[in-house]
């Protein structure tokens, strides 16, 4: 005994309507796979860890109550930078205006 | 691309350009991804090879940052973007000099 093929058609459909999912007998793509899809941006754009609180938001924060803190790296830092300066290797002077037009050798 | 930088500076890792660009790359591609599902998925009915080079075409007109396939893992370590080792976000060298001072949690050093 076979069923003929449009009463169980039927009984689909009448399955989708009652758990509410999408009646399509032939199959047609409808992009739904992509849709269902969790989004992926949040967890590619946490790749990168976040910017933490700094030696120099520790200072910020306690300086009014008389704390202060060694922040030796930065400390470091500016002797090297001082002492660059001093043998004349510093970094040059940040322009103020746009370079102007070339003057002919 | 300056417009998808962040106005702060937002990176808590070794930074250089490229680790930048690629953080801006991943902040454009979280913002757009919904924009790009659309095109993405055409609708059931209309499924033809003309819809489909439409949505292919609104694809591509989006700005390169907001694809997926711009962004790249980088070593949070040094910045480098080959040799990297996803689970621990390094690339391979960095990841062996923290193996061995032992900054890594469960991960020793194989001998036998």
């Amino acid at each position: 005994m076979s069923v003929p093929r449009a009463r169980l058609l039927e009984l689909v459909k009448a399955q989708c309507q009652l758990f509410s999912t999408t009646f399509n007998p032939e199959g047609v793509r409808t992009g739904n796979k992509i849709l269902r899809q969790r989004l992926r941006g949040p967890a590619l754009a946490a790749y990168y860890p976040r910017k933490m609180v700094t030696i120099r938001d520790l200072q910020a924060e306690f300086a009014p109550l008389g704390l202060w803190t060694e922040d030796e790296k930065g400390d470091d830092r500016l002797e090297h930078i001082a002492a660059r300066k001093a043998r004349g290797k510093g970094a040059p002077k940040k322009k103020s205006a746009p370079p102007g037009p070339k003057a002919k050798k | 691309m300056s417009m998808f930088r962040s106005k702060k500076f937002d990176l808590g890792c070794f930074t250089n350009v490229k680790v930048i660009r690629d953080h801006s790359k991943r902040k454009a591609f979280e913002a757009a991804e919904p924009e790009r599902q659309v095109p993405s998925s055409p609708p059931a009915k209309d499924a033809t090879t003309r819809t489909r080079a439409v949505a292919q075409l609104q694809l591509t007109q989006m700005h390169c940052y907001t694809r997926p396939t711009q962004i790249r893992n980088r070593c949070i370590m040094g910045g480098k973007g080959r040799g990297v080792l996803r689970d621990f976000k390094m690339s391979r060298f960095n990841f062996r000099m923290q193996a061995v001072l032992g900054n890594i949690p469960g991960v020793k050093k194989a001998s036998w």
